[in-house]
């Protein structure tokens, strides 16, 4: 059994060893460049976000090195260096996905906003590290198709260039077949525990979307103050949000949809709404719940419902789909 | 061989002369709380009064002017069975439910002491009476162990900062409490998908099972939340971080032109952040992260006079100082080389005036380290930069401070059990009296800072009152726990493990 289990690890290793190099290498054609597959990064679905861990994280949002994770969008004034010494970007980072698992809203959003960055935030090391591989490849790909349209433009006469067959059956999200906008470089994705640090990366107002996709539930009532949603971190999430911007949730447990409209202040603890109009003060009054009809508009919501891995697993099962946003409202006058 | 007494955990002077009464301070060690006439050091009044169960002496310690020392105490080191019941301050044989006193506050109007008892993680809310004596007003036992106390500007609220990132306000004066009565379980839907047949009925009573489940749900998740956090009495969840918190500040700075004084929180955690948050009842409202610490943070301090200045200290050697409400790092002032891996234990404002003929006031900064018998001071300079004015050495381990006048007489605690830059390794012998206080002061001389460090009659009468006794013999295990009460900052450092 034991030995079992080593040669396992043994294999993922070798694999994620591989993977890693072809990342490192960067470069080989359309046909060899290979997606990674997940049964080679997966780890228990929970994390305990109160204990320390080995976390990386920067001393302040302006100590971040983000040059590393979007190059496409390096300052290219060599100068202009942060607190930490590393180079610039030419914008902020925008998005945000807490908790981005495998990196499946990610991919989708990219070339749905190619020119916002964006990063997955992940707590889990492997799951974090397939994200990377998945991000690295993509982007490889790419460049790839990039190389062969390009060829194919000044070359007209070669014939049928076969676009690069798809071998991987574990990669259901993001194209490696086509060109898409923004060529997945405005993603990526970061090991860190936000409900912690999250004020380490992102500024006063920083983020225009925060994305909350099917969260832990923590079913266990003790268990519930490791959720991710409560007005404590509301009000975190206000702090780096900008007014206008949006807080996506969305979860397949009913129970954790009450819970969220509650930490919203949208539902009391009797289940009962809290109409528009009431005066209930706290964190309401930094957020405003979209209609359903908002939420039919956004293409954002469109994505995070039906192409990430966990939704597409709900889906599966015929489960229910539960989607809260919220608008991040001014915040309120000083009591006078 | 004379037996070791309680070292002063926490120290504080009671400003009374807007009352037209003399000032007072306030003192804790072990179990007990003490008051002294801040002028002469005389004994006033001890909280929980001591009771003589056999001698049959009825007269309380504060009347016997010639033995003020309390009867030795056994002292308890369990934690009590039952946290949550309401106990009465001490039992007859004189235990009492906690062994020490961390903290102590008292309110700007000089009226109110705030004490937080540790093991039975009580706030204790006491009047000062004219004479010194401590009235017990209210008790509140908290749900989570309270790190930092702080009272709002306006001295009606006590906030709580606790060991799970949370701060919840308290009222100063408790008032009638009203529980929140838990709504009655719904009656659930009785017909089943077996008696309803139409596709509108089945639909309804769909919806009809979604309610009564929520509305159960609802009310165990209530319910269990309560088994832990009943409290009875009012009390507010106003902010939280995920993460210990180490210190609370409430703060006024006044507002623009017209408008009133706005209020903030600020507070600190074992993450190495900062936050600034609006005051009540606007909490949630997050207006500054002062991000700089590279280790936990253990203490911060508004100086009283200069509100908009924030200096901080924690594991990482060196103090920071912040304009708080932009969020911005002014100055960074390493400790000094020898003592990098200190922890800072106390960052105390402390103002004096000048000598008489020269305007103005000295404005200085001490800081303690923990378990070190050094107090580093600093003048704060009219640019809010820190100046290091050189370190006083004191003869045993710092422990609190209290500014006694406008003349620059400072009161220190200082630990007598352990040795001089130890946690944990215990003195030999305890002398008698033991130096439970020194008396510091400052004054300006040849255009520098100069300071005297010794006894006055203040701190020579404090200390040959004496405090409560350990026992004399104590087992490692035991001597442990006494270290941690007064030494547990070295805990709170981050331990590396793999994930």
């Amino acid at each position: 059994m034991t030995t079992q289990v080593a040669g396992k690890r043994h294999h993922r290793e070798e694999y994620r060893r591989k993977i890693q190099e072809q990342a490192e290498r960067g470069d080989g054609d359309a046909s060899n460049v290979k997606m990674p597959q997940k049964r080679f990064f997966r780890q228990r679905a929970h994390a305990n976000v109160f204990s320390d861990h080995n976390l990386d994280y920067p001393i302040s949002p302006a100590h971040m090195d983000w040059a590393s994770h979007y190059p496409a969008f390096v300052d290219p004034d060599p100068s202009k260096i942060n607190l930490g010494g590393t180079r610039k970007l030419t914008k902020d980072v925008e998005v945000v996905d807490i908790g981005c698992g495998f990196g499946g809203l990610l991919v989708g959003l990219a070339p749905l906003l190619p020119d916002t960055l964006m990063v997955g935030m992940e707590i889990r090391v492997s799951v974090l590290e397939y994200v990377r591989s998945r991000i690295s490849a993509l982007r490889l790909k790419q460049q790839v198709l990039k190389k062969i349209a390009a060829e194919k433009s000044t070359n007209e006469a070669t014939p049928s260039d076969t676009p690069a067959a798809q071998e991987d059956e574990d990669d259901e999200v993001g194209s490696t077949t086509t060109i898409v906008p923004g060529n997945y470089e405005n993603i990526t994705g970061i090991r860190a525990n936000t409900m912690k640090f999250l004020p380490n990366f992102f500024g006063h107002h920083q983020l225009s979307k925060i994305f909350v996709c099917f969260p832990d539930p923590h079913f266990k009532a003790r268990k519930h103050k490791a959720r991710i949603i409560s007005e404590s971190l509301n009000a975190e999430y206000a702090y780096v949000l900008k007014p206008g911007g949006l807080m996506y949730t969305i979860t397949d447990v009913e129970e954790y949809h009450h819970w969220v409209l509650r930490h919203f202040k949208y539902e009391t603890v009797e289940g009962e709404n809290v109409a528009e109009d009431e005066p209930t003060g706290g964190i309401r009054d930094l957020w405003e719940l979209l209609s359903d009809e908002e939420l039919e508009a956004d293409p954002c919501v469109r994505v995070m419902k039906f192409e990430t891995e966990e939704s597409k697993k709900v889906t599966r099962n015929n489960g229910n789909k539960y989607v809260a946003v919220f608008r991040r409202k001014a915040d309120p006058e000083w009591p006078a | 061989m004379a037996s070791f007494q309680h070292p002063f955990q926490s120290l504080k002077l009671v400003k009374r002369h807007s009352q037209g009464l003399p000032n007072v301070l306030v003192a804790s060690a072990g179990s007990y709380i003490y008051s002294y006439g801040a002028e002469s050091g005389q004994r006033l009044a001890v909280w929980p009064q001591q009771v003589e169960t056999s001698r049959g002496s009825t007269s309380a310690p504060t009347s016997t002017s010639d033995d003020q020392a309390p009867p030795e105490k056994r002292i308890r080191l369990s934690s009590p069975e039952n946290d949550s019941e309401q106990k009465p301050a001490a039992t007859t044989d004189g235990s009492t439910a906690w062994t020490n006193i961390p903290i102590v506050l008292v309110t700007s109007d000089g009226k109110h002491v705030v004490a937080l008892t540790a093991e039975d993680k009580c706030i204790r809310v006491f009047s000062l009476t004219e004479d010194g004596h401590f009235k017990e007003l209210s008790s509140r036992n908290m749900a989570k162990k309270p790190c930092a106390l702080d009272l709002t500007p306006d001295g009606q609220t006590i906030l709580c900062a606790d060991k799970f990132g949370d701060v919840y306000s308290l009222p100063l004066i408790p008032g009638e409490y009203v529980k929140p009565k838990i709504q009655a379980k719904k009656p659930k839907p009785v017909a089943t998908t077996l008696t309803v047949h139409s596709k509108r009925n089945l639909r309804s009573l769909e919806q009809q099972h979604m309610h009564a489940e929520r509305a159960e749900k609802a009310a165990r998740a209530q319910e269990e939340g309560e088994e832990k956090t009943a409290l009875n009495f009012e009390h507010q969840l106003i902010l939280g971080h995920v993460s210990m918190l180490t210190d609370v500040i409430a703060v006024s700075l006044p507002g623009a032109v017209g408008s009133r004084p706005r209020n903030y929180i600020l507070t600190a955690d074992r993450d190495e952040h900062i936050r600034v948050s609006r005051g009540i009842p606007q909490a949630h409202v997050i207006e500054q992260q002062c991000l700089g610490h590279t280790s936990l943070i253990s203490k911060i301090c508004i100086p009283s006079w200069a509100p908009s200045v924030l200096i901080s200290g924690g594991g990482d050697g060196q103090l920071l100082v912040w304009n708080w409400s932009e969020g911005q790092l002014h100055q960074k002032m390493p400790l000094g080389d020898s003592i990098q891996d200190a922890i800072v234990s106390g960052i105390w404002d402390v103002s004096f005036d000048q000598p008489a003929g020269t305007a103005g006031s000295i404005n200085l900064i001490l800081v303690g380290l923990e378990g070190t018998p050094q107090l580093l001071c600093y003048t704060l300079e009219s640019d809010n930069t820190l100046k290091s004015q050189g370190v006083v050495q004191l003869s045993g381990n710092v422990l609190d401070i209290a500014c006694i006048d406008s003349q620059g007489s400072v009161v220190i605690s200082l630990d007598t059990i352990r040795e001089s830059g130890s946690t944990d390794m215990w003195k030999e012998n305890a002398v008698s009296p033991q130096t439970l206080t020194e008396c510091l002061q400052f004054s300006i001389a040849d255009g520098g800072l100069k300071w005297t460090v010794g006894d006055d009659t203040r701190t020579a009468s404090i200390n040959a009152g004496g405090t409560s006794s350990l026992p004399v013999t104590l087992d490692a295990k035991q001597k442990k726990t006494i270290n941690d009460t007064l030494y547990n900052l070295g805990n709170l450092r981050k331990r590396t493990f793999d994930d």
